[in-house]
């Protein structure tokens, strides 16, 4: 059954996109990843303008992220001071990147910036989880091998300036880290369609030294607000939410993470990384090769909004 | 079916009675052309998938060897054209050109394939054919005195407008919007024919043109226009209004809809 979407203006069919909304949904409850460096790459191969696609991605997100976040918030697993301060970062950089976003469409540039974003950071994240997980894996197999030792040096990072005290995270540091950390977050959610918490959490483990029980709930706080704000940004600035699609990816990922977090238990942690970690380095290969090789056609034709 | 039958007998009654009513003392014009669409407007609804339309149409006067075309032109906008250059081993948008006024849907049908009996001029003219797109580009246009002759269009593009038509067709016929079909219109008795317009999903709202013409010796003696509306109506039309007409509105909305969707999502898996 074709399904017409009104601001993307074009027919898909309805199965095929609460499918993918299912499939991703699966793999970010079984993960507990956000899912959209998956959604938004298969949106545009599938034809759906990019600006459309990342600006609807960023309205999914919202919906994904603000169930794990009130869980957050009621559990107490969240630094609302850590997290209002990454917020403000945020919203800095969502605002840019929604600005960066509409001066790319307008130079034509907008597909090739959203393709070297995705190429670079699946790249290194896909690449560091992969060998992480494969090293994990073979330690175990391996009976005892050396524990990995804890990295003492951040001297640069106590060095800074204007120093406040996280009472959650136990933590005294300068607030430059994590405006900065949220400034780059906020900026990949406008640009990317993309939550990022597979850069904060990451950047808040080994940057910020945060303890890990409260990082997943800030990390969730803060991108619920930022997809939130770059959502609504994006539909008063250049008309990009397509609610139609919005709602399906929306009503599909719902279902698919609950099924998703049900089978976490019954994989093994470290081989679920690897799977994950495999999925991560395909799709970046796909679009380094997408990039590199010799296009069908050496002319694009590009339209009023930046489409194509 | 009766729907067409219907419009096949005004067609007739049209032809004959426009014949009749030129003037005797003038010229007799020596043919006249009525024509209709089986839809004039097109509503893009939830489940709009494309369309197809017949063209009908009539032809007083018509004699052996003549041909008809029909050309159907969708709303016109501006484009950018770009060329993919290898840099540092990828490929990336270059050298755009902008056109204006570029119709964002063109099909033509005919008899026989259009360089059979149309002049190039007459074609070039009327922009009848995927070779004849007419494609307006300011950016590169300056004016200079050449030969002693003062403003004349010089265009920047020299040769080279020649490869962004074929690649604004090739590109546009990919995704259905842009096609032409010889043999596509199918002459029936009596002066009567008819052609098939096919509209993908993709398909732009606005008006459309369609232009019938009649040649004869490789000239249209005998043009006729009706028009086309392609709108969104219903839950589409409501929400792309809302979209584009109240920006904060929509993007409250779909915020809070997300947000209670998700709200809802946990409260229901919490309860189980």
């Amino acid at each position: 059954m074709q399904i017409y979407l009104p601001i993307a203006e074009i027919s898909l069919n309805l199965w095929l996109l609460l499918g993918l909304g299912l499939g991703v949904g699966f793999l970010s409850g079984l993960f507990g990843v956000g899912g959209g460096f998956l959604m938004t790459p298969i949106l545009i191969f599938l034809g759906i303008p990019p600006a459309v696609a990342v600006s609807s991605q960023a309205n999914q997100i919202v919906a994904s992220s603000v169930s794990g976040a009130l869980a957050h918030f009621r559990r107490k697993t969240l630094d609302v001071k850590m997290g209002l301060i990454l917020l403000i970062g945020g919203v800095v950089g969502s605002i840019s990147g929604v600005q960066l976003f509409g001066l790319l469409q307008r130079l034509g540039q907008i597909d090739l910036v959203i393709s070297l974003c995705y190429v670079g950071f699946l790249g290194v994240i896909g690449g560091l989880m992969l060998v992480e997980s494969v090293n994990a894996i073979r330690r175990r197999r391996g009976a005892s091998g050396p524990v990995r030792p804890k990295r003492r040096k951040r001297g640069l990072i106590d060095a800074l300036p204007f120093k406040t005290r996280f009472a959650v995270s136990g933590l005294y540091m300068s607030v430059i880290p994590p405006i900065a950390i949220g400034f780059l977050v906020g900026g990949l959610a406008a640009l990317m369609g993309v939550g990022g918490g597979f850069v904060m959490v990451p950047a808040m483990i080994y940057l910020l030294r945060m303890p890990t029980n409260v990082v997943i709930g800030t990390s969730l706080f803060q991108i619920l607000f930022v997809a939130a704000l770059t959502s609504f940004l994006q539909a008063v600035q250049n008309q990009t939410v397509d609610m139609v699609l919005a709602g399906i990816l929306i009503l599909g990922s719902v279902v698919g993470a609950q099924i998703g977090a049900r089978f976490t238990s019954k994989i093994p942690a470290e081989e679920l990384r690897a799977l994950l970690a495999l999925i991560v380095v395909s799709v970046c290969l796909k679009l380094a090769w997408d990039l590199t090789s010799t296009p069908a056609d050496l002319f694009v034709l590009i339209d009023a909004q930046g489409g194509q | 079916m009766l729907r067409h039958l219907a419009l096949v007998l005004t067609l007739l009654a049209a032809a004959g009675g426009t014949a009749f009513a030129a003037p005797p003392e003038g010229v007799q014009p020596p043919a006249q052309i009525a024509a209709a669409l089986t839809e004039d407007v097109v509503e893009i609804r939830s489940t709009f998938a494309g369309a197809e339309l017949t063209l009908y149409g009539a032809a007083t006067g018509l004699q052996e060897g003549d041909d008809i075309v029909v050309a159907v032109r969708g709303p016109a906008g501006d484009l950018r054209v770009m060329q993919k250059r290898r840099v540092l081993g990828i490929w990336i948008n270059a050298a755009p050109v902008r056109f204006e006024d570029v119709a964002g849907y063109y099909a033509v049908a005919s008899t026989r394939p259009l360089s059979d009996f149309a002049s190039f001029s007459a074609l070039r003219r009327n922009q009848i054919g995927m070779d004849h797109v007419r494609l307006y580009a300011p950016e590169s246009i300056r004016r200079e005195t050449l030969f002693g002759v003062r403003n004349v269009m010089v265009t920047d593009l020299g040769g080279e407008i020649v490869d962004y038509r074929a690649a604004l067709v090739r590109n546009k016929a990919r995704r259905g919007l842009y096609g032409e079909a010889p043999g596509g219109v199918e002459l029936l008795e009596g002066g009567l024919f008819r052609a098939r317009v096919i509209l993908p999903p993709t398909t732009p709202t606005g008006t459309y043109n369609a232009d019938v013409y009649l040649f004869r010796d490789g000239q249209p003696i005998a043009t006729r226009r009706t028009d086309l509306t392609v709108v969104k109506a219903g839950a589409e039309r409501a929400i792309y209004d809302l979209a584009q007409n109240r920006p904060v509105v929509y993007a409250f909305i779909s915020v809070l809809l997300a947000m209670l969707a998700g709200w809802t999502a946990a409260a229901v898996t919490q309860r189980r």
